[in-house]
């Protein structure tokens, strides 16, 4: 499995292209659209859960660090939930050319995964250049985004592994991340920090053990600094991917040359 | 296997494939009323086959619709694999299935080139150096770089067709693709086939178009029902398809009306060449034929009258005939006759149907006795010749 997906990393890396230059072509704005809406939604949240809700300001020293402290998160939940659907679904997505010719089923996996990559980039340079300018500036740490960023892309391949795998058995799978997706959102320390928790110790503890928490408070440790629960939500991440992975990877072994055959 | 025979490149030991259906969804509603897997029925697309085809050779695959081709094929190039038994194919496989597998509209020809050329196994550097030639072969140079949204969907299979045979595979495996782009075009890809085939690619066609077939296969396997049933030289393995599609289509036909007694039975229908008990169902063009029509009075006949037509696979009615101005010699009850229509053949390649019926002629008009199942025959044929008669055309330079 691992040899043949090793000698179709050629086809990886021109499909991924392939992918990312169809997104785009024929867009005004062409890749701005992805880092574009996520700017406009962290300074969109910034201001009303400063200014309408109140919030903000309890969380940050002022509404522009609120935005950076939002940003910081927005950048790899963004990732997750732009390459982790296409990459639960890549299997069935790809049924027209999967039963003209043989490459191992997971191939699309990571061609999801890989393509989303390029927005996740030019998203985290924004973000340096956002906390340059109106965050609290940045040190060494910021080179934390690196393993940061690897981890939010391993995750959505070992969900994607396992629930490509799964979504070709049951159609639901796409709406159940969907639905995760959503709820995750605000069960994710996306908008708050983990460390306000403090006062309920399990709800912190649920929360930092939710799969986008990891990747999300290396992003933080990164910008604004760490939280006290760091350590517990990136461990709990690397559970999830060993879980999710494990599953999956034994899933695509196993079934690789039959998953044609119930698209 | 003798010492001399080379090591085949496809080896199909006892290879079945079974496809399950389920007739409803395993939906939670179903679960809970405990019956999601009550209706559960499997599909033996692919049954018990096995095939040696040696380096170089090229093969044809012939089947009705549903026979398991498609299954062959899939099995072949790995899409999916056998339920039981094994399959081995030495080589790099490359499959000629359905054009331009993976163009997208919005990238140019030469994006294309490379994304389609990368799926069929093509390095960056190998497509580097053929990119020319397919460019060239495909005849679109000026449009290379035009997203392929605006090329004419002949442009876009010649592109697709260009790729495909550029990848010099081991073996190259055909379904339905020849039919592509204009006559000249054809053409060419044939020419280019047949040189593939020279450099000693092993060749596996699979297509209704038994033209292509014919011109490319020295042998050919015969699918019915997902069984092998015949394996052997081409022009055998067409007729013996044709016996399979005359035997299924009695078999569709057969309570629908058409061999009721009406005064006679219809015992048989069968193509022969002139004078040959054997029946055959493949002929060359311009070459004599007997249609024989083997009947059983059930009453008595003063004028049996015979009449028979024949038709393009498409409808077209090529010929029809009938003897009611000289009718055959009476027949009594329970007397068995044979009768026969000699017909030239002069027709283009192609399949084609003969049918024949029987009638009691009196006074000019006649009396629907029996009419036979169709008999479904292939003329092989004599040049390139298409139309609705072959008339013998030769060229000639007249001038000086």
């Amino acid at each position: 499995m691992l040899r043949e997906l090793w000698a179709a990393r050629a086809l990886l890396v021109i499909l991924a292209r392939k992918d990312f230059y169809v997104r785009y072509r024929r867009t005004v704005l062409g890749v701005i659209w992805a880092v574009g809406v996520p700017l406009v939604q962290a300074v969109v949240l910034a201001i009303v859960f400063t200014h309408v809700v109140g919030i903000g300001r309890t969380y940050a020293s002022s509404q522009q660090a609120y935005a950076v402290f939002l940003y910081s998160a927005l950048v790899p939940w963004n990732y997750i939930a732009n390459a982790g659907p296409s990459a639960s679904t890549a299997i069935v997505d790809n049924v027209a050319l999967a039963g003209k010719i043989y490459f191992p089923r997971a191939l699309p996996v990571l061609v999801t995964a890989a393509s989303a990559i390029y927005p996740f980039a030019i998203g985290i340079v924004l973000l340096l250049l956002m906390s340059l300018v109106v965050g609290s500036g940045v040190g060494v740490s910021f080179l934390l985004v690196i393993p940061g960023a690897a981890l939010a892309v391993l995750f959505v391949v070992c969900v994607g592994l396992c629930l490509s795998a799964l979504h070709v058995y049951f159609r639901d799978i796409r709406y159940i991340v969907m639905a995760a997706l959503s709820v995750g959102f605000y069960v994710t320390p996306i908008i708050y920090p983990l460390g306000k928790l403090h006062a309920h110790h399990v709800l912190r503890d649920l929360i930092a053990i939710g799969p986008g928490s990891g990747p999300i408070e290396i992003f933080r440790a990164a910008t604004v600094g760490s939280d006290s629960a760091l350590a517990l939500a990136v461990s709990a991440c690397a559970a999830w991917c060993v879980a999710f992975g494990g599953i999956g990877f034994w899933l695509q072994c196993r079934r690789d040359r039959v998953f044609v055959d119930l698209l | 296997m003798s010492a001399s025979k080379p090591e085949p490149v496809i080896s199909l030991r006892d290879v079945s494939k079974r496809y399950v259906k389920y007739d409803d969804q395993p939906m939670l509603a179903n679960a809970l009323r405990f019956r999601a897997r009550s209706r559960r029925s499997t599909l033996l697309a692919v049954d018990t086959m096995n095939l040696d085809i040696a380096a170089g050779e090229s093969v044809g695959v012939l089947g009705r619709n549903g026979a398991g081709k498609s299954t062959l094929l899939q099995l072949l190039c790995g899409v999916t694999a056998p339920s039981s038994g094994v399959v081995s194919v030495r080589g790099k496989v490359a499959p000629l299935i359905s054009v331009g597998v993976g163009f997208h509209p919005e990238l140019t020809g030469r994006e294309n080139v490379y994304v389609n050329g990368t799926i069929l196994g093509m390095s960056s550097a190998e497509i580097d150096r053929r990119l020319d030639s397919i460019v060239e072969f495909a005849e679109v140079e000026e449009f290379i770089d035009t997203p392929v949204k605006f090329y004419s969907s002949g442009m876009f299979v010649r592109l697709g067709f260009s790729v495909a045979v550029a990848a010099d595979p081991d073996v190259l495996l055909v379904d339905e693709v020849l039919a592509v782009g204009d006559f000249a075009f054809q053409l060419k890809c044939f020419a280019r086939m047949q040189e593939i085939r020279a450099q000693g690619t092993t060749i596996v066609v699979v297509s209704h178009n038994i033209n292509v077939v014919r011109g490319f296969c020295d042998r050919a396997l015969v699918m019915s029902h997902g069984q092998k049933v015949f394996d052997g030289p081409t022009f055998d393995a067409i007729s013996e398809f044709y016996n399979v599609v005359g035997r299924e289509a009695k078999e569709d036909a057969f309570g629908a009306g058409e061999l009721a007694d009406h005064g006679a039975v219809i015992e048989s229908l069968t193509l022969h060449n002139v004078g040959v008990v054997e029946p055959v169902l493949h002929f060359d063009s311009g070459e004599m034929a007997a249609l024989r029509l083997r009947v059983r009075a059930t009453s008595d006949i003063a004028n049996p009258v015979m009449g028979m037509t024949i038709t393009t696979e498409s409808g077209t009615v090529v010929y029809s005939d009938t003897n009611l101005m000289t009718p055959f010699p009476a027949l009594s009850n329970g007397e068995v006759a044979e009768y026969e229509t000699r017909l030239a053949l002069s027709l283009p390649g192609g399949g084609y149907l003969a049918t024949a019926s029987f009638h009691s002629a009196a006074g000019g008009n006649s009396v629907l006795l029996g009419r036979a199942v169709p008999v479904t025959f292939y003329v092989s044929a004599r040049s390139l010749a298409s139309g609705v008669a072959d008339l013998g055309g030769t060229f000639h330079r007249v001038s000086s």
